[in-house]
């Protein structure tokens, strides 16, 4: 399928995740309304609207979190259903919450293998709860997802998270959304609560997801981030689309007044 | 000079601390300086002081030192599996009236003939139908688990008192007898914990090899020695102990096999890492798909389990039962401070069964030691109750030191 993109007349890569027409109510009140979304692979695409725009209700979406009143979901032009987190993390995708959700008390080794822990060969007749870990596993395969994301600053895996700071806790959660098999990846404001310096180490992890061919949605209301990092912005408004915009042929002012004003006649996703 | 090698001193104190065996430390210090107290310091006292005419060396004895470990035998098989509950964030008030149930039913069941063996399986499984109860309630009723076992506290007291209308029963069954009459011969004694202590070098040894074949960040060298050394010498001094006034008692051996048995589900396997992942953030575990409601019955059965351990290790070591002894007396707030002074948090997540041993044993040691000096019942209750808040007070410190960012 092609990009509807018709603002800028570029050709942009072709889409991995597709979804058209998206309902989503909340009792009286329409959360989404009609609403379009794509992303392909090794790009960033960046979600921007006003609070309550309809952002991370769009991307729960996505996830399965909440189903949609109607919609199409299409994954490498192939039509599937998304109805719950089950749905979608087979389809590799994957969400990092706004709440990140870690375990402190435990270190970085086991929180990224949760629910998911390597056991020993040789244990068949166990059931696999009670199998013996593969604690040297674990750790190998935590020590390359922080390699493949380049959290430079972790000194150790089996630091408990309890002490390490928001931006690696941040590292933290993508790598272990990315970890399992996954092809879309989407972020929920993940840098709102940092600072400078461990926003900058968080966009750089953003970025490696992108290199690593992963389809990256990325929430933000910070125009200089958006800037930084997407390659494309969809702009969304009272849960409908303004438009999607290649972030290199657009500027921050431009963005900012279709997601408070919407757009003028003359673009076609305007309402 | 001094100073540089205090630093150096401190750096290892931090290394150590945070190894596995670092979780022991603060524990391990209480046992020592209240062993040091009743066993050094008090006796010294006297003898200067004049209230003694020799060194009194009562408490360091080994026929002590065996008391206490048989002491502290009952309250340390229910603080383990209170352990179990506290890493998940919850409480379970009802160990001590469920073991006095469990115990009240084994007198009773071999009173009318049953076999002891097939006894002390009926009431395992009755412990842990009673345990898992309690659990459901908390998991899919959404009742707080302090409120369930409140309730499961005065309703297991009241069917024990049932049970033993008079309040009172002997158990003279030799199967049950023979757990805590059994001792091994001394030269077996010793090769099982040459034998364990082997296998702690070996796996260590083993585990520290692996790393470095798979490339991983290796475990201090000083800290691992310092542990294998540190496990020797405490498995093997005991055993030396046990063996100089009697020998190693069969309930001993049960009762620390049990707790391995607990330490390797809780901490090798997935099971226990989801109680770890529950108890430090339920969201989370929820999120990565783990059964929390599963999982929350399940720790409840294991409390019930080691309940009934602890009710049948009771009736075999006082050959009775009594209400007392049990469901009425000081027992559950016993286990619950060995449990919390062995440094298992009451905030979840945090912990380890080996500690709530550790913690029985200062438990027991501060009863022990006390009686030996005469201290009245009073005195007990003070001192116990002032030492559980200290610990308390040690884990709510650390838990805001290391969480605050
Ligand atoms: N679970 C819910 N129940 C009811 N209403 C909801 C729910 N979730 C979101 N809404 C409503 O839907 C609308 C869109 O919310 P959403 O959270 O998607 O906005 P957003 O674009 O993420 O905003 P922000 O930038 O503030 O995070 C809002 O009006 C919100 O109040
Ligand atoms: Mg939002």
């Amino acid at each position: 399928m092609e990009s509807k993109n018709d603002l800028v007349g570029h050709k942009v890569p072709p889409a991995h995740l597709i979804v058209r027409g998206i309902d989503k109510k909340f009792g009286g009140l329409q959360a989404l309304k009609d609403a379009d979304f794509e992303v392909a692979r090794g790009e960033v695409m960046a979600l921007v609207g006003d609070n309550g725009a309809g952002k991370s209700t769009l991307m729960k979406v996505l996830a399965g979190a909440y189903s949609a009143d109607a919609g199409d979901f299409f994954l490498d032009g192939k039509r599937v259903s998304i109805k719950s987190p089950n749905d979608a993390s087979a389809l590799g995708i994957q969400i990092v919450y706004q709440d990140l959700a870690l375990c402190e008390n435990l270190d970085v080794a086991a929180n990224l293998s949760l629910g998911k822990e390597p056991v020993k060969n040789g244990w068949r007749f166990l059931p696999y709860f009670l199998r013996p870990i593969d604690n040297l596993e674990m750790e190998s395969k935590a020590n390359k997802a922080i390699k493949r994301l380049q959290v430079r600053t972790l000194h150790s895996v089996r630091s408990k998270v309890s002490g390490l700071s928001g931006g690696q806790r941040q590292a933290i959660a993508i790598a272990r959304a990315v970890g399992t098999e996954s092809s879309v990846v989407m972020l929920d404001e993940p840098t709102a609560a940092l600072g400078v310096a461990q926003t900058k180490q968080v966009l750089e992890v953003v970025k490696r997801l992108r290199d690593t061919n992963h389809a990256v949605v990325y929430i933000s209301h910070n125009m200089q981030d958006i800037f930084e990092v997407s390659d494309r912005i969809t702009v969304l408004r009272h849960g409908q689309n303004v438009s999607t915009f290649i972030t290199s042929n657009t500027t921050p002012d431009e963005v900012v007044v279709a997601m408070t004003r919407g757009l003028d006649k003359n673009s076609v996703g305007s309402v | 000079m001094q100073s540089e090698k205090k630093i150096k001193f401190l750096d290892r104190l931090s290394l150590l601390r945070e190894t596995q065996f670092g979780a022991f430390l603060p524990v391990l210090f209480a046992l020592t300086a209240i062993w040091g107290y009743f066993g050094l310091i008090l006796p010294i006292h006297d003898l200067i002081s004049g209230e003694a005419e020799n060194f009194r060396a009562i408490f360091l004895s080994p026929r002590n030192i065996y008391n206490l470990f048989m002491q502290s035998a009952v309250i340390a098989a229910l603080a383990v599996g209170i352990t179990v509950v506290l890493l998940l964030g919850e409480i379970d008030l009802s160990a001590a009236a469920t073991a006095g149930v469990c115990a009240a039913l084994l007198g009773v069941l071999v009173l009318a003939g049953v076999p002891g063996f097939i006894a002390c399986l009926i009431v395992i499984f009755v412990g842990i139908i009673m345990g898992a109860a309690q659990g459901l309630l908390v998991a899919y009723v959404g009742i707080p688990s302090f409120v369930v076992t409140l309730a499961g506290l005065l309703g297991y007291q009241g069917l024990m008192q049932k049970i033993l209308p008079t309040g009172n029963l002997n158990v003279g069954d030799p199967f049950v007898r023979s757990i805590a009459r059994i001792l091994i011969p001394d030269i077996w004694g010793l090769i099982l914990a040459l034998f364990v202590f082997a296998l702690f070098l070996f796996t260590t040894l083993r585990k520290q090899f692996q790393r470095k074949s798979k490339g991983l960040e290796l475990d201090n060298n000083w800290t691992v020695w310092f542990q294998i050394l540190a496990f020797g010498l405490i498995v093997i001094s005991a055993v030396l102990t046990l063996n100089a006034y009697r020998s190693l008692p069969l309930l001993l051996v049960l009762l620390i096999a049990f707790t391995a048995f607990l330490d390797w589900i809780t901490r090798s396997t997935p099971y226990g890492r989801s109680i770890f992942a529950v108890g430090g953030n339920a969201e989370s575990a929820r999120r990565v798909g783990m059964k929390i409601k599963r999982i929350r019955v399940s720790a409840f059965a294991i409390v019930g389990l080691m309940a009934a351990i602890g009710g049948i290790f009771g009736a075999s070591r006082y050959g009775s039962v009594s209400y007392t002894a049990f469901a009425g007396g000081s027992l559950l707030l016993e286990a619950i401070g060995a449990a919390v002074i062995g440094g298992t948090s009451l905030f979840g997540g945090r912990g380890s069964v080996w500690n709530a041993i550790l913690g029985a044993l200062v438990i027991g040691s501060l009863g022990n030691g006390l009686d030996l000096s005469g201290a009245s019942a009073a005195d007990k209750l003070m001192v116990s109750g002032a030492i559980l808040l200290l610990a308390v007070a040690i884990d709510a410190l650390s838990r805001n030191s290391v969480g605050g960012r």
